[in-house]
């Protein structure tokens, strides 16, 4: 395009609405690394000289709430994550591949519908649920209502791309006297690759950052994750607002560093479907 | 492949839903699809367990409802949020994605910037807001320095709580509608704007008649997503505001539905809320998809 | 079928490897040994109460008690009362619970009541009744409030005595704000602005009939009676006037005691528990603190008071001896007692006990104004903090709470918020 009026306008806005917005992401990393008693009266001035007394009060804490939260995080996450992967990947081909069109069609419906459903909805009832089958207050049924929950995500993604798969290859390996099962996981599964991503990256995400979930279903005894972790936090350090920076700084980290190194597939994810419709 | 039914047999197709479609399919039906029945069946009752009995009543619950003062709050304070959060992110988002919609390490690094907060966890966000709106937060001692000598309780004022709270989750689903808006603007064929820039049209008229259009699949994206994640607001209120200052202020139908239910104990009455709550969500959901594909088809 | 069987296979394996890994929080107090009793113990963490201060606190009774093995529970927010019901609505209800108000819970057949044998080391053995039985150790009582003050700030303002009556007390108000100092320091929530709405209703219900609310449940009286509609008016009138700053409703319960602390505000108005961090080393204010009961129109002394707040036991408890054995011996042990006075503030309600020499200033002064209120018999229930069949239904409590915000914040006026206190005590009941 030719000439615009002044070259500098459009980056500077860019970078002066910027600026505002990342000030509070500013303001809690400075915080992190200063002493508690100057973050009430100078919230905005930069860590000068830094202090890491927050984070290692966080790290050193005798219950030892962060590092319990950290695995409990990383374990249900992970857990939820490869089952939703693999269960939605199989579901979301089934769908696509079936014969017939009443019932898958019927079935994709019905799981559509789950990307919408509040928690709150099924979360009265899901505690009874878990209970009957003595999963409630465990690790094991916090992940299996994560799979439960998720799945139309995951089924929603992973159909979207297999459709653009032509059933041509699969047909090919059949007659090679390949089953439907290595079929899947040997030819389909490793085209899948990009719809792969973009679910584990959203799902894990995501489910690191559940905050009602884990509160009601994990309950206080298996300890807490890293969002409920940091919301019990509060009630002992508020006074203390360095010891709760540093703590959501240490939970955040794993999914910021992730973040960093998946942009572009953060970014892909998000845009293929909004250039598909 | 339908007219292949009659000569298939069905047992192959039976084990092929077994194998592939049955394990995600039954994990689903008990965690999702099983609840939303037990809690209707549950919504007919006076359920509570601090009073075991629990005794069928009908549509009572239902009726009640929609007497119940709370109730009614609720339902303007989430309309209000949900209004605040579809409309505000949605705008500002086409407005910095337009503003983005170049190359380069520059405009990469800002989308990044944008972006964070989606990435970030709700109690995370809310806890750092917390502090920035304390009446001896960032804002207000700002706002003292530029001499405001009487700057707002942006919590603690009931007029301005429940904007405060669609101010910080507009804030996190901003960098979410850039990013869609962005990746739309990358759709829009470049030799388009250049043909209507040489036929003399303005950047306003570009805009309206060339790269609106083609952003309509993102505005829906974004608007669907934007009505389904506002509706069901709880962590914020939750951490922030806890419904207040005073009787329900901010108190949504999402945290009305979990306070009913597992802190008054009323669960029959929780679950007809929620059962209400669900029933809102797919008519907004089907109202809002039929109105705006019907636009991405018309273009 | 061989895809079948596969399948089976892998959700198999799933399954065991799910089941494989389980992580277990707080393992300091979390072991369980072979033969031991294991019981759960809820607690809640504030800035008194830390971490550290339960994990010795158990282990000084699991010492004793080395057959008992205790997996402390932590509540997430402060309203440990919420969460429990939470929990018991989830199916997780713990088998120890502290400070609790047991309205509701007793009721549904949820806890073990106590004995009279069993509460026979208690002072005051039938506090916190629910239909005549004990639930809850009454283990130590709470003036809810006392108002402290920052005696630089009432220096500073020209105010040479505490006030002793209400127009004394306005008037002390009046001549801090003409300074620019907020004269009372509040916070939203229940901890935080309850405690000056208990002062006012210490002196303007409970003194003129310290069994109103028995007389509420018995339909005798109402919210909307001109008694509870002055000491509404009270509130709003103090917000009306600036002496509550309404923006304070932003704080929370430990923003709100750091506010004091820092000097932000000259009096706040606190249940005793308060003086632990005014007399700690470490969170010791650089001001002399003093302090006064909550001062009534003609100046009679008014003293509001809960005792109770002790230990709790799930009737349910797998081990309901182990619980009722670790519930009294914590609640008795002298240790603990002494370092509920050092932690909390608190007055342990215990046959014989008196605490330790040498307190702080502040909680000695606070125990000497208890001592003598009690003998001047000006002792009432604290309202909005009475437990059992001495406070409001399950669930009102939380209304009060924000009744009172509403107050401060003009959006409701006193006599609209006792009519929704009326409706909510109809909702409940």
């Amino acid at each position: 395009m030719t000439g615009e009026r002044a070259p500098w306008a459009r980056p500077a806005a860019a970078l002066a609405i910027a600026v505002a917005f990342f000030v509070p992401l500013y303001v809690a990393c400075a915080n992190v690394f200063k002493r508690g008693s100057e973050i009430g009266p100078h919230p905005a001035a930069p860590p000068v000289p830094p202090t890491l007394d927050n984070v290692q009060a966080v790290l050193t804490r005798p219950d030892r709430l962060f590092w319990v939260s950290l695995t409990n995080s990383v374990v249900v996450t992970a857990l939820s994550v490869a089952l939703l992967t693999v269960l939605s990947a199989m579901l979301g081909h089934y769908l696509v591949r079936a014969r017939g069109r009443r019932w898958p069609r019927a079935l994709m419906l019905l799981l559509l519908a789950g990307l919408m459903i509040p928690p709150q909805v099924i979360l009265l009832p899901i505690t009874r649920v878990l209970e009957t089958f003595h999963l409630m207050t465990t690790v094991q049924g916090l992940v299996l209502f994560n799979v439960g929950y998720y799945v139309p995500f995951g089924v929603f993604v992973f159909s979207g791309f297999m459709r653009t798969i032509p059933v041509e290859l699969e047909q090919a390996a059949a007659i090679d006297g390949a089953g439907r099962w290595r079929v899947f996981w040997q030819v389909v599964f490793p085209l899948l690759r990009p719809a792969t991503a973009s679910v584990l990256i959203f799902l894990g995400v995501w489910i690191w950052n559940d905050f009602l979930n884990p509160l009601i279903i994990l309950g206080p005894g298996q300890g807490t994750t890293v969002t409920t972790g940091i919301y019990r936090s509060i009630g002992q350090y508020q006074a203390d607002f360095g010891s709760v920076f540093a703590m959501m700084f240490l939970a955040t980290l794993p999914v910021l560093v992730f973040y960093l190194l998946l942009q572009r597939h953060f970014v892909k994810g998000l845009t293929g479907g909004a250039t598909k419709g | 492949m339908g007219q292949g039914v009659l000569t298939k047999p069905i047992l192959p197709r039976l084990r092929h839903f077994l194998a592939f479609g049955a394990p995600g399919i039954t994990v689903y039906a008990c965690f999702v699809l099983a609840p939303i029945v037990v809690s209707f069946g549950y919504s007919l009752t006076n359920y509570n367990p601090f009073s075991p009995p629990a005794e069928y009543v009908g549509l009572r619950n239902y009726r009640l409802l929609f007497q119940d003062p709370e109730f009614l709050l609720s339902l303007r304070v989430t309309t209000i949020l949900t209004a605040i959060v579809v409309v505000v992110p949605n705008v500002l988002g086409l407005g910095i994605a337009l503003l983005l919609d170049r190359r380069g390490w520059f405009y990469n690094a800002l989308r990044t910037v944008f972006f964070t907060p989606v990435v970030l966890s709700t109690v995370v966000v809310s806890i750092i807001w917390i502090r920035l709106m304390a009446d001896d937060g960032l804002i207000n001692q700002a706002l003292r320095g530029a001499g405001v000598d009487d700057p707002p309780g942006w919590l603690s004022d009931p007029a301005y709580a429940l904007y405060s709270l669609g101010i910080i989750m507009s804030w996190q689903m901003l960098g979410f509608c850039v990013v869609v808006y962005l990746a739309g603007l990358q759709g829009v064929p470049h030799d388009l704007r250049e043909a209507a820039a040489i036929d003399g049209a303005g950047p306003v008229a570009r805009f309206r008649h060339i790269t609106w259009p083609m952003l309509a699949p993102a505005l829906t994206i974004n608007t669907v997503v934007l009505l389904i994640s506002a509706f069901k607001i709880y962590d914020h209120v939750q951490v922030i505001t806890k419904g207040g200052p005073g009787a329900g202020t901010t108190a949504t139908v999402a945290y009305n539905v979990i306070q009913t239910g597992f802190t008054a104990n009323r669960q029959g009455y929780a679950s007809a809320m929620a059962i209400v709550m669900l029933v809102i969500i797919a008519v907004a959901c089907a109202v809002a998809l039929r109105l705006l594909q019907r636009r991405e088809v018309q273009l | 079928m061989r895809a079948a069987r596969r399948a089976g296979a892998a959700a198999l394996a799933v399954v065991l490897g799910l089941s494989a890994c389980s992580v277990k929080g707080d393992p300091g107090t979390g072991t369980s040994g072979s033969g031991a009793k294991e019981i759960t113990f809820l607690v809640f963490e504030t800035p008194n109460l830390t971490p550290q201060v339960w994990d010795a606190n158990i282990k000084r009774v699991t010492d004793r008690h080395p057959d008992i093995k205790v997996r402390k529970l932590v509540a997430p927010t402060q309203d440990r009362t919420a969460y429990a019901k939470q929990l018991l609505t989830s199916g997780q209800f713990p088998d120890v619970l502290v400070a609790m108000s047991p309205t509701g819970f007793a009721e549904s057949g949820n806890l073990y009541a106590w004995t009279s044998q069993e509460l026979k080391d208690f002072a005051y053995p039938g506090n916190g009744a629910v239909k005549g039985k004990v639930y809850q150790l009454p283990a130590n009582s709470q003036t809810i409030p006392g108002v402290y003050y920052n005696k630089d700030l009432f220096a500073k303002a020209g105010i040479t005595a505490p006030p002793r009556t209400y127009a004394e007390f306005l008037d002390a108000c009046a001549r801090l704000k003409a300074k620019g100092i907020t004269p009372l320091v509040t916070g939203s929530g229940h901890d935080a602005l309850g405690p000056t709405w208990a002062g006012i209703l210490g002196t303007d219900v409970y003194a003129g009939n310290p069994r109103w609310m028995h007389d509420r449940r018995a339909g005798k009286v109402r919210f909307t009676d001109p008694g509870f509609v002055k000491g509404a008016q009270k509130l709003a009138d103090l917000a009306a006037k600036g002496y509550i700053d309404k923006r304070d409703l932003s704080r929370d319960y430990a923003a709100t005691q750091q506010a004091f602390l820092d000097g932000k505000g000259a009096m706040y108005a606190m249940g005793n528990w308060f003086a632990a961090a005014a007399d700690s080393p470490q969170t010791k204010p650089k001001f002399e603190v003093g302090q006064f009961s909550w001062p009534s129109d003609d100046g009679r002394q008014v003293l509001p008071v809960f005792t109770g707040g002790g230990l709790l036991v799930n009737a349910k408890a797998k081990n309901l001896e182990a619980a009722k054995r670790f519930a009294l011996a914590y609640q008795l042990d002298r240790t603990n007692l002494d370092q509920s006075t050092k932690n909390d503030g608190l007055i342990p309600a215990v046959k014989g006990y008196t605490p330790p020499a040498g307190g702080g200033p502040v909680f000695q002064a606070g125990y000497e104004m208890y001592r003598q209120a009690e003998r001047a018999r000006a002792v009432v229930p604290a309202f909005g903090f009475e437990s059992g069949d001495d406070g409001m239904p399950a669930g009102v409590v939380d209304k009060w709470d924000a009744a009172a915000q509403d107050l401060v914040t003009g959006r409701k006026s006193p006599r609209q918020v006792a009519e929704f206190l009326e409706n909510e005590w109809a909702k409940a009941s």
